[in-house]
């Protein structure tokens, strides 16, 4: 295997290239390279979800997926939710109903939220299902619910 | 959006929020500086041993290695127990624990520093154990420190108390296991440690900095003043940051110290979970009697603490558990007793109602058992039972100032529960069960920890009227942010956007102790009011001259200062304008201390708390009768909290904190097999999740004013203290069986139907 590879790809809309290990985790190449530091690692083993991204518009974990398995494709992190200095609606939400207390948890959550809300996904229910990888210990996960909801009336 | 309320008891954005909402929030994770060096700990993986003999010098050549450090080269004592020197920084020639540490090491990169932690691995000389807290107590077991397992003993003893001697129409003895828990924050461990000639500066995940800057200064050597503590920015603790911390500190500090270059300290998640402090595993043995007509006669318990091979905060937090055992019900006689027991397991530390969960699961499930032995409904009983204006007093006799909201939170909590409409998440196969549970919290430090229970606050008033806002106790995700906004906005009559409070550092606030016993909001409110009283001798008289009045009618409102009764305003920055003008002191210090208390440790009467919240919760629970499967249907949370600072902040202890207490009755089970833990993860120690997480009605009761600002009472720990009972009870209703231990996971449940499940064929 080589010392180092190259890997392109794009983040939060901007296209890069990475010379790293071939064996480097997304979410080291994106805070330790990128210097994207929203993404937090609270298990490293797929557990928590506080690593979530977007993939291409999918959320993952990013502890679990190598760096050079995204070559030529698109991240976006909890920084690139910001446009023109307007948060997202999920990022407002979040604020507006206390769904951040330690915040740890809450980039993830973030993320894994624009993908229910991008899928139209506004049955309670099945929102607590898709968020059951994002672990959250200070809220009881009501008020992230609550911001589900807030979210989905301003986005539309 | 940006809609601004009047701040106190609203739900304005918190000030913490859009900052870690954005991923602009700096965790100490997310802090690195030029040159600095990583830390790793190497730890012993058995619990009980004499350590023969061990090699650092092939860890010293490994790749990336730039130190390792053993207990030898520690500068001061190698010491880091809180409030008993039994714990060393680094063991030499014996380990009590899994996780002793043994060794430190700085390499260029965390893996590096890891893999020659691993590689370091003395040789060993195994050693007889202790792992059951009761057994511990016997005079055969082998011993962890000096010539017996018992740490302490603390008692309750009130009325009656030869055992002989009471004697009641109905006698329920009960035998609770309760298991420990993990504190499971989002966020593992976490330090940075930079020297700087003959001082370093320390930024932590953490709950009380003033604890590391002990911790520090005393195995460096140094003066407490040259150790400065900075509190980073914190994922959640409740509890595991508040005596933990100074460990991880230590280290870094250590490394630093010796290395003369930056030195983070990051846990993994399994490396958290397997070294880190726990809720004490507890045993409960109860009896208690009832007359006829269902009143309590008299109630006997003897609790023992698993404290784990180190005494960390053991002692205060069976302080806790000892006067909570009986909850807020008018026992005549009373006898308690709770021990707390060494043991080789993994150390019990601060967690979230500090003992008191544990003997409030007990009282609450005895409550319970009373009833059907009485044949009444335990609510019923329940209201026979509660202390009332004309019984007040607590188990320690001391009167409560409103012993009336222990009724209105149960008469409220019921009346939500009764009013929810469930929609059934649980397939009707299920069997459906109602619990309820009480409990009665005393507010703040225990009076043998009263001598930490100061508070220190710094206010700066800006020329242009807005405020800067140092106190000593720490945000972690509770909200301390918000509510000492909210306080300082409220006092100064201004908007909370106008006021900025910073994170708690040694070197801007006194020592304020830990920020713990939900006392944030209390002590540190108190603390900035005072301050400002004291900064409106110097801003009143100036207000006054521009108002034509005399300094004492000056109030302040709505970003004014007026004539009281209604005169005429100026606003405030002219006011602060002409303060700046006029080169007047604008900063202002505070200071918060509670007052000396009467408290007799040998019979236990007297006032442990200076003042009582009480609450109620009432769940509904759906059980698998086949798998032993529980779903939280809902929950009523009913909670005597005095005055809402914060709205939002305020709903969301209470949530987390119930939804974190289910975990801890139905999942969260530590899997300990010789004092190793085997269920280092997330996989294996389910806490709950979104999908898990039920509905919960929050009623925040305001008619008992407290003593914090406002009127406000602390929160975070009474909202944890009554859900594991409840949860029991609906469970026990459900399928009519008698359960005593936690977490109630599906074997244990299985197992308690025993003869009424459907395949007890194959269990016999
Ligand atoms: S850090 Fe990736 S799932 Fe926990
Ligand atoms: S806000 Fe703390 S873990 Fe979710």
């Amino acid at each position: 295997m080589p010392e180092t590879i190259i890997i392109h790809l794009t983040i939060n809309g901007t296209g890069r290239s990475f010379r790293t290990p071939p064996g480097r985790r997304l979410l080291d190449l994106i805070r330790d390279d990128a210097g994207q530091t929203g993404t937090k690692e609270g298990c490293g083993a797929g557990e928590c979800g506080a690593c979530t991204v977007l993939l291409d518009g999918l959320p993952i974990p990013s502890c679990l997926v190598l760096a050079a398995s995204c070559e030529g494709h698109e991240i976006t992190t909890v920084e690139g939710l910001v446009h023109d200095g307007s948060p997202h609606a999920v990022q407002e939400a979040m604020v507006e109903t206390g769904g951040v207390q330690c915040g740890f948890c809450t980039p993830g959550v973030i993320m894994t939220s624009v993908a229910l809300l991008e899928n139209s996904i506004d049955d309670r229910e099945e929102q607590g299902r898709r968020l059951a990888g994002n672990l959250c210990r200070c809220t009881g996960y009501e008020k992230i619910f609550h911001a589900l909801e807030v979210a989905g009336t301003t986005d539309d | 959006m940006t809609k601004i309320q009047p701040p106190l008891g609203g739900s304005h954005r918190r000030p913490d929020a859009m900052a870690k909402a954005t991923g602009q929030t700096r965790y100490v994770g997310d802090l690195a500086l030029p040159g600095m060096l990583h830390a790793a700990i190497a730890v012993s993986d058995r619990a009980s041993a004499r350590v023969l003999n061990f090699d650092v010098a092939s860890a010293r050549r490994m790749p990336g290695v730039e130190a390792v450090v053993t207990a030898d080269e520690i500068p001061g004592d190698n010491q880091v127990g809180v409030i008993f020197p039994d714990q060393p920084l680094l063991v030499t020639d014996r380990v009590r624990m899994v996780g002793d540490r043994l060794a430190l090491v700085a390499a260029r990169t965390p893996e590096e520093a890891w893999d020659a932690a691993r590689a370091i691995s003395p040789a060993y000389e195994d050693q007889p154990g202790v792992f059951d807290p009761e057994k511990a107590l016997d005079e055969t077991s082998p011993t962890l420190h000096g010539t017996d397992n018992l740490l302490h003993t603390f008692q309750v003893l009130r009325g009656q108390t030869d055992p002989d001697h009471l004697d009641a129409d109905v006698i329920v003895e009960a035998h609770y296991e309760i298991g420990g828990q993990d504190h499971a924050y989002l966020e593992p461990q976490a330090c940075l440690a930079v020297p700087e000639g003959d001082r370093i500066t320390i930024s932590a995940s953490c709950q009380c900095p003033f604890y590391i800057q002990q911790a520090v200064a005393r195995v460096l050597a140094i003066p407490l003043a040259s150790v400065r503590v900075e509190q980073a920015p914190t994922g959640g603790a409740f509890g595991g940051k508040e005596d933990y911390p100074s460990e991880p500190a230590a280290c870094a500090a250590m490394l630093a110290w010796r290395t003369r270059r930056p030195v983070r300290l990051l846990y993994s998640r399994e490396f958290d979970l397997q070294v880190t402090t726990k809720r004490h595993a507890m045993v409960v043995q109860h009896r208690w009697g009832a007359d006829k007509n269902g009143r309590l006669v008299f109630a006997e318990v003897e609790a023992v603490l698993d404290c784990g091979a180190y005494a960390g905060l053991s002692t205060v937090v069976a302080e806790r558990a000892n006067v909570s055992a009986i909850g807020p019900y008018a026992v005549p006689n009373i006898m308690v007793r709770t021990r707390i027991a060494y043991t080789n397991n993994l150390f019990g530390g601060a967690y979230r109602g500090f003992g008191a969960p544990q003997v409030s699961f007990a009282a609450e499930a005895t409550m319970d058992t009373l009833a059907h032995r009485l044949g009444m409904d335990p609510l019923e009983f329940r209201r026979i039972n509660l202390v009332t204006p004309s019984d007040p007093l607590t188990c320690t006799d001391q009167p409560l100032a409103a012993p009336q909201m222990a009724q209105a939170c149960l008469d409220r909590a019921v009346k939500d529960s009764e009013e929810h409409q469930i929609a059934p998440r649980a397939p009707d196969s299920w069997r459906r069960g109602r619990g309820i549970s009480l409990a009665l919290y005393g507010i703040n430090l225990h009076r043998g920890g009263q001598f930490l229970d100061r508070s220190s606050a710094v206010v700066i008033l800006q020329p242009d009227a807005s405020v800067i806002v140092r106190v000593g106790l720490t945000e972690m995700g509770q909200g301390n942010l918000a509510a000492v906004q909210t306080v300082t906005a409220a006092a100064l009559g201004i908007q909370p956007d106008k006021v900025q409070v910073w994170q708690p550092d040694t070197t801007t606030v006194a020592d304020s102790g830990p920020t713990v016993a939900s006392r944030g909001s209390h002590s540190s409110g108190r603390a900035v009011l005072d301050a400002i009283e004291r900064l409106r001798r110097r801003l009143d008289p100036i207000a006054a001259e521009l108002l034509g009045c005399r300094p004492e009618d000056v109030e302040l409102a709505d970003s004014c200062a007026r004539v009281s009764g209604g005169g005429p305003s100026v606003p405030l920055i002219d006011v602060t304008r002409e303060m700046a003008a006029r080169r007047i002191e604008t900063i202002s210090t505070g200071w918060y201390r509670s007052k000396p208390r009467v408290f007799d440790e040998a019979t236990g009467m007297g006032e442990p708390y200076a003042s009582y919240a009480m609450a109620c919760h009432v769940v509904d629970v759906a059980v698998d009768p086949d798998l032993g499967l529980v779903r939280v249907e809902h929950v009523a949370a009913a909670h005597d909290v005095g005055r809402v600072l914060h709205r939002t902040a305020a709903e969301g202890q209470v949530e987390g904190g119930v939804v974190q207490a289910m975990g801890w009755a139905l999942t969260e089970e530590l899997k300990l097999d010789q004092g190793r833990l085997l269920n280092p993860s997330f996989t294996d120690y389910l806490i709950p999740t979104s999908d898990d997480a039920p509905p919960v009605t929050v009623a925040l009761l305001e008619d008992a004013p407290g003593r914090g600002p406002f009127g406000s009472k602390g929160l975070g720990e009474p909202a944890f203290i009554p859900t594991a009972a409840a949860i029991r009870n609906a469970v026990c209703a459900a399928l009519d069986v008698e359960i005593n231990r936690l977490p109630l996971t599906p074997p244990v449940i299985v197992r308690a139907l025993a003869g009424n499940h459907r395949f007890k064929h194959l269990m016999e």
